[in-house]
């Protein structure tokens, strides 16, 4: 780049606009050109299947593994909730989206379990920052993103709804950057129907509550 | 005196001191677990090596006492192995579980890791020595035994201070652990200081643990409004939203989670008992009262204030200026009862109970005093206690129809009930009372029957003075926002000056100073010389000075 008066000269092809559509003018024979693009698009897309869009949302375009969507709780072995309240997630949020309450957990060694983790699906910024600052890898994302709601108070996600497998079945789990190491499970319904709840807690326990959701479904 | 040579620097000490005191005093800062200036020295951590020239050996300055000509470092590189070794030590069995603990982002293990240490661990971590969790050592703390350090400082103040040794170390060598005997947990008055003399986090408050991590908090300085002795502490609540705009979830920016005791060697030492360090739940106790109320319809204090001052100036028009009287309380700053005295011209009294006679008897030997208001010194100051006598003598003046308009201020006792019979005689004083306005803090039921009641801000929400049992002025900070529609009660008293004539400004500081003029006795005083430490009144500080020279 060479400096000119009043910035850089720049080498950049130029396109005589005039002179092309002087060329191109009136011409019938490329709209018969035209005709035949089209007509060629609909013979491919009919008969070989070779289409350009998809219908959405019954079809999906397949997601990154590492895509960032909806967040999920997970579970130990026996399904009761892995987080531990340590706060790191809300801490690191950059959108201050996460609540949690902590409370005591009867195990000692755990020490900690939330009595209520919420996250505000219209604050978060989905950058998953809460996954990388999580020690125990309680939470991770999904590749699920569909959060359409009928109002505004649905959009804060509570435990038992962090729990269920958002779109893991169809689509996989998103942004989980610790997988191999990590002992944290996804919560199955179908195999921990028993949740072992800590005992003197009262019914907002996530197992409780998932309990109850599942039972109010079926 | 003799001198020492600490870093290279030489200073003039006093005889009988230590290495770490003489090095704290002139700022330079030795890493210390065991060693706490209040309760003595132990020498256990080894975190306090010092060098000394000419000793062939480091020497722990805690325990080491100053002598004349002593040339001391505390920066050289043997220094810091010895203070890196010791730290390996100490973190041999510790439970890497910082997210869970709840004494994170306060611990003076990471702190001194990061600032001494900063070694790998040559143990594997999943060798560690497991031992007792949660372990309950009384109503007020638990205790983890894996974090725990053994510093013996909670052994030490329950021996030296509160002298009930609850707390001991028990078994020897590496199975030594801190316990308390079965049959005596720790139930003292005194007990949840441990938790602030823990430098890890093995003791925790039952009442703040995982409540709130401690990065989220933020600290101001205040004064305990507990009783007449006026403690120093901090008050640690809420430094900003946390959860973001969840609605009905999201802590405003006034919850208070704790108060910490501030060491104030004149008033507490490093002490708080747990009445007061937990009163602040007092407040949460009974609805708050957040609009005014005037003839049992809500209104706003703005608009009341008018009218409350028209009543009045009636009152006095037609029964003179003694109908007119006030009742504050001894819970009101120094600022808010000099202006009361100016309003209501010098009827102002604020004996409820048998504060005047009971302020500067203690309740035990430590701390707590049995007038459970802090500021009952501060209005004895402003000639408060006068011949209104108190409840007593103005519910008999307005049964006699002498007093016909009064102004109660009522706020409740942080510690202990409220005197019954106190309450039953400001119900009959309303009844008998032709115009009646209460500043209160909570909505109460009995406040109700009053002509007008107004909300008040509550001890931690306003800013001003509290003079202590021994004459000691300090400022009491606002840590939290009143709630709805209150106000301190000397923004009351500014509203309804201007009303009646005396431009004055809101600003406690200005009042305070406005105050030091007109009462002889805090004459010299101003909130920058009070400090967050207090300050005796000049009549105190002329005798301190004479002392010293």
């Amino acid at each position: 780049m060479t400096p000119v008066k009043g910035g850089y000269a720049v080498d950049v092809p130029v396109i005589n606009v005039s002179e092309r559509a002087r060329r191109e003018n009136a011409s019938v024979l490329s709209t018969f050109k035209a005709f035949g693009v089209t007509f060629r698009r609909m013979i491919t897309s009919v008969f070989k299947g070779d289409m350009p869009t998809i219908s959405y949302p019954e079809e999906q375009r397949p997601y990154s593994q590492r895509f960032r969507g909806t967040h999920i709780l997970t579970v130990r072995d026996d399904g009761s909730l892995k987080c531990v309240a340590c706060y790191m997630c809300a801490t690191i949020c950059p959108a201050e989206c996460i609540y949690i309450e902590a409370g005591e957990h009867p195990n000692p060694e755990i020490e900690k379990f939330p009595r209520r983790f919420d996250i505000d699906m219209m604050r978060c910024i989905y950058c998953g920052f809460c996954v990388d600052a999580c020690p125990e890898e309680a939470i991770i994302m999904s590749r699920e993103h569909h959060q359409a709601v009928y109002n505004r108070g649905e959009t804060i996600y509570t435990i038992e709804k962090l729990m269920q497998r958002a779109g893991i079945d169809e689509k996989g789990p998103g942004y989980r950057p610790n997988d191999p190491f990590a002992e944290a499970k996804i919560f199955d319904p179908e195999k921990n129907k028993e949740c072992p709840i800590p005992s003197g807690v009262d019914e907002r326990h996530p197992a409780v509550l998932y309990e109850s959701q599942i039972n109010k479904r079926h | 005196m003799p001198k020492i040579t600490l870093n290279d620097q030489v200073y003039e000490v006093e005889k009988g001191k230590t290495i770490i005191q003489v090095a704290d005093e002139v700022g330079i800062h030795i890493p210390r677990y065991c060693y706490h200036p209040d309760i003595g020295v132990e020498g256990s951590c080894r975190m306090c090596l010092v060098e000394v020239e000419k000793l062939p050996k480091l020497v722990p300055s805690c325990a080491t006492p100053i002598a004349d000509g002593m040339v001391v470092r505390t920066n050289t590189e043997r220094v810091g192995q010895a203070v890196r070794y010791a730290m390996e030590f100490l973190l041999l069995h510790h439970p890497i579980d910082c997210p869970v603990c709840d004494q994170s982002g306060e611990c003076w293990l990471q702190d001194y890791y990061m600032a001494y240490a900063q070694h790998d661990s040559r143990y594997p971590l999943g060798e560690k020595t497991r031992r007792r969790k949660a372990f309950n050592l009384g109503p007020a703390v638990k205790l983890d035994q894996e974090r725990c350090i053994l510093c013996t400082r909670c052994v030490r103040f329950t021996r030296n201070v509160t002298h009930t040794n609850e707390i001991q170390v028990l078994n020897r060598g590496h199975k030594a652990e801190i316990g308390i005997f079965e049959d005596a947990p720790l139930t003292n008055p005194y007990s949840i200081n441990v938790v602030d003399v823990c430098p890890v986090g093995a003791l925790t408050s039952s009442d703040f643990r995982f409540k709130v991590r401690s990065w989220f908090l933020q600290g101001t300085n205040s004064v305990c409004g507990g009783c007449s002795t006026g403690c120093n502490l901090r008050i640690d609540h809420s430094a900003r939203a946390i959860g973001g705009g969840i609605p009905g979830y999201t802590a405003s920016d006034g919850k208070i989670y704790r108060t910490v005791g501030r060491r104030n060697v004149a008033v507490n030492k490093s002490w708080l008992c747990d009445e007061g360090r937990l009163c602040f739940h007092t407040l949460e106790k009974w609805p708050r009262l957040v609009t005014a109320v005037a003839g049992g319809q809500p209104t706003t204090t703005a608009d009341a204030l008018p009218i409350i001052h028209s009543r009045f100036d009636a009152i006095r028009k037609e029964h003179g200026d003694n109908a007119v009287a006030a009742l504050a309380s001894a819970t009101n700053t120094n600022e808010a009862l000099f202006l009361m005295k100016r309003y209501f011209k010098d009827r102002v009294d604020f004996r409820i109970g048998k504060e005047t006679e009971r302020y500067q008897v203690m309740q035990d030997d430590l701390l707590r005093r049995l007038d459970k208001h802090p500021n009952t010194q501060g209005a004895i100051d402003l000639g408060l206690a006068g011949d209104l006598n108190g409840l007593q003598g103005l519910l008999a003046a307005a049964e006699r129809k002498e007093i016909r308009g009064l102004w109660i201020s009522f706020h409740p006792q942080l510690v202990d009930a409220d005197a019954l019979e106190a309450i039953d005689r400001l119900q009959r004083l309303i009844d008998a009372l032709e115009f009646s306005v209460i500043s209160t803090t909570h909505d109460f039921d009995w406040c109700r029957k009053a002509s007008v009641i107004l909300p008040m801000a509550a001890w931690s929400e306003e800013k001003g003075t509290y003079t202590n049992y021994a004459r000691r002025v300090q400022i009491t900070a606002r840590a939290v926002m009143p709630p709805g529609d209150a106000v301190p009660l000397h923004v009351m008293m500014v509203e309804l000056l201007s009303l009646a004539g005396v431009q004055v400004t809101k600003d406690p500081g200005a009042i305070f100073e406005w105050l030091g003029r007109e009462v002889p006795l805090y004459h010299a005083l101003d909130y920058d010389t009070i400090g967050p430490l207090g300050a005796a009144p000049a009549g105190r500080a002329q005798d301190i000075k004479e002392v010293l020279r």
